[in-house]
């Protein structure tokens, strides 16, 4: 093959419509329309609000991804889309103009897994994958452990969350402390004030008895329980509350366990390369944390900037060129979208 | 050269017109839920069966609801879309108004009739809007229809106790898969007598509603709406492709950011 096919990316999971293209592992561009704005005040994403601004936004971020890249559509050599997990609606949108896409350039569509396109674009940042890596990702509807050998074809999940997300958990002790929504953020900010060590919180699925059976699972839904139990004592007992220290101690827990989890996989499975993605690893505990033991492992820790941690459309046209330079057959135009689509579906 | 034209309001309807406003080739297939699924291949298939390339497209039609939101949008982001790769225009035309053009031509409407059309709006409502007959063939053979209230959304009762009668001498024929499913509230002995007769005998009137069950159509038709965008563009007319949702966003149940996915689900 002469070059790598240049592959358009589409990105329409939840509230951020993100449009890409990608060559060989060379981001040309990556533009992204948000529905943030819209859903902050109802304290959570509005799937119905998010599908009509994904409609609006994505003719222009399409246009605005070609223009920025100075590439005229009849170039792009195939078309990848995410066709799940997320929302239903959102989805649906991407999926659709994908496939119109297609079927107007004639060219080949790869139907593939949003939260392994989060590990994938690390590939455009800091290079191909070795052969074998571990990649945590952690964002706002997933907290996943994978042990991945290739990329387009061969992922292992060693563990998840069985409840709450890493974000989600911050998101919600975030509401408990009285911060706006998303709360993410705002803990970390407040957390870098307190100390980390006040409050011993409890690591979830770190007993022995559960080593056999969840030793790469998390929970975080105990942890945010033990917080809202542990505020509601100090009020009642009129103390004031060291927001800062609460924060801290809670993300300490957090992170502490994704971590020493995520470190102990790497060691069994005897990996040297820690990738991390998703919109929670713009946690600063998480990253000093991760960077301490991967030090001290001797991993190498590979974390993309924060822009291709969140939602984008890099991350699916980085997946979708890994899924075409694979030689993976393309999806089939009726190939529907998938809201719990499982990480053991890379593309459809 | 040929316009290819989506509806996706209701069912899954598809169809390549010539520029003459011929049918080349339709498909529609009665899928009310996975239109995404549907849509993509459909297109594929009126192609292959009309002999034509998707370079052979001249502009991209779009119904433009009112409907269930999930699958009207498949419809307009799919022709806006598929208009952007083509480099071909898109035109947005209202679902409901083919249903009227349609009805016009099948049941021998008039100039000064009205048709009152009313499609499935879900939630025990019905989207309705309500049209006056211009010219039984008007420019390139196409029916004429001007819009005289809605399109809009409520119940069937309510829409059908706010309708004034038609015009002396005009008929009023009720239209729609809104008709079936309403029929206490919208069969036309429901609405009053001289809503639904005007002048003319009731027993017109019966005779087209009682053809509206076969003849008359129930979902819009994709050539039918290829046929109404082209006569309005050569009338001059903009057609955008703005979705009718005349309802506003369900906010009553914020979601996580993503659906949690638990180990290996
Ligand atoms: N600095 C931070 N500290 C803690 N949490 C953060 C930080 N920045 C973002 N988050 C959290 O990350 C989440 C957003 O991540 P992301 O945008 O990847 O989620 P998502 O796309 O909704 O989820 P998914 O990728 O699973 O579909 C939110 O829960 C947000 O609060
Ligand atoms: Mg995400």
């Amino acid at each position: 093959m002469a070059a790598d096919p240049l592959v358009l990316g589409i990105e329409t999971s939840c509230d951020e419509t993100g449009v890409a293209l990608v060559r060989g592992n060379e981001l040309l561009v990556d533009a992204t329309a948000s529905s943030m704005d819209e859903h902050a005040r109802f304290g959570g994403i509005i799937p119905e609000v998010a599908s009509r601004a994904h409609l609006e936004s994505m003719i222009p971020t399409i246009q605005r991804a070609l223009g920025e890249a100075d590439v005229d559509l009849s170039q792009v050599d195939a078309v990848a889309v995410t066709a799940g997990p997320g929302l239903v609606g959102p989805l649906t949108i991407g999926s659709s103009a994908a496939k119109a896409l297609a079927v107007g350039l004639g060219k080949p569509l790869y139907g593939v897994n949003h939260v392994i396109g989060h590990a994938c674009v690390d590939q455009l940042v800091h290079g191909p994958f070795p052969e074998r890596v571990m990649a945590l990702v952690v964002s706002g509807g997933h907290s996943s452990l994978l042990l991945v050998d290739d990329v387009a074809t061969n992922v292992t999940e060693l563990g998840s969350t069985l409840d709450d997300a890493a974000g989600e958990a911050f998101d919600k002790v975030g509401r408990l402390l009285g911060l706006p929504y998303p709360g993410g953020p705002h803990v970390d900010r407040l957390a870098r004030e307190g100390d980390p060590t006040a409050i011993r919180f409890p690591r979830g699925l770190t007993a022995r008895k559960d080593q056999a059976e969840h030793a790469y699972d998390f929970s975080f839904s105990g942890l945010k329980t033990a917080v809202a139990r542990w505020v509601e004592n100090e009020q009642d007992a009129g103390r004031p509350l060291p927001l800062a220290d609460v924060a801290a101690s809670f993300a300490e827990a957090v992170v502490d366990v994704l971590t020493a989890k995520t470190i102990a996989a790497c060691r069994a499975h005897d990996v040297d390369t820690l990738v991390i993605g998703g919109g929670f690893s713009a946690n600063s505990q998480l990253r000093e944390k991760a960077a301490a033991r991967c030090a001290e492992a001797g991993i190498e820790l590979r974390i993309p900037p924060i822009r291709y941690c969140t939602d984008n459309g890099a991350m699916i046209a980085a997946l979708g060129s890994a899924v075409v330079r694979a030689g993976v057959a393309p999806s089939s135009l009726d190939f529907g979208v998938d809201s719990s689509m499982p990480l053991t579906t890379i593309h459809v | 050269m040929a316009v290819l034209s989506i509806d996706t309001s209701a069912a899954v309807g598809v169809a390549l017109v010539a520029d003459d406003g011929s049918r080349l080739a339709a498909r529609r297939v009665d899928e009310r839920r996975r239109h995404a699924e549907r849509l993509a291949p459909m297109i594929a298939d009126v192609l292959a069966e009309a002999g034509l390339t998707r370079a052979d497209l001249t502009a991209v039609v779009a119904g433009t609801g009112p409907a269930p939101f999930t699958g009207l949008r498949v419809g307009l982001v799919t022709a806006r879309t598929l208009a952007l790769a083509l480099g071909v225009p898109v035109w947005g035309v209202p679902s409901l108004d083919a249903i009227a053009v349609e009805a016009v031509a099948d049941l021998g409407l008039t100039p000064g009739d009205e048709v009152l059309v009313a499609t499935d709006a879900r939630r025990r409502e019905v989207y309705w809007a309500r049209y006056r007959v211009r010219a039984h063939e008007g420019p390139r053979g196409v029916p004429v229809v001007e819009t005289v209230a809605g399109p809009d959304v409520g119940k069937a009762d309510a829409v059908a106790a706010a309708q004034d009668p038609a015009a002396p001498g005009a008929r009023l024929v009720v239209v729609g898969e809104g008709a079936a499913l309403y029929p206490d509230a919208l069969r036309s002995p429901a609405l009053p007598a001289d809503v639904m007769a005007g002048d003319v005998m009731a027993g017109d009137v019966m005779a087209a509603d009682v053809m509206a069950a076969d003849d008359a159509p129930a979902l819009p038709d994709a050539a039918v709406l290829a046929r109404v965008a082209l006569q309005r563009r050569a009338a001059g007319q903009e057609l955008p492709t703005e979705p009718l949702y005349l309802r506003r966003p369900d906010v009553q149940e914020p979601v996580r950011r993503a659906a949690t996915t638990t180990g290996g689900a």
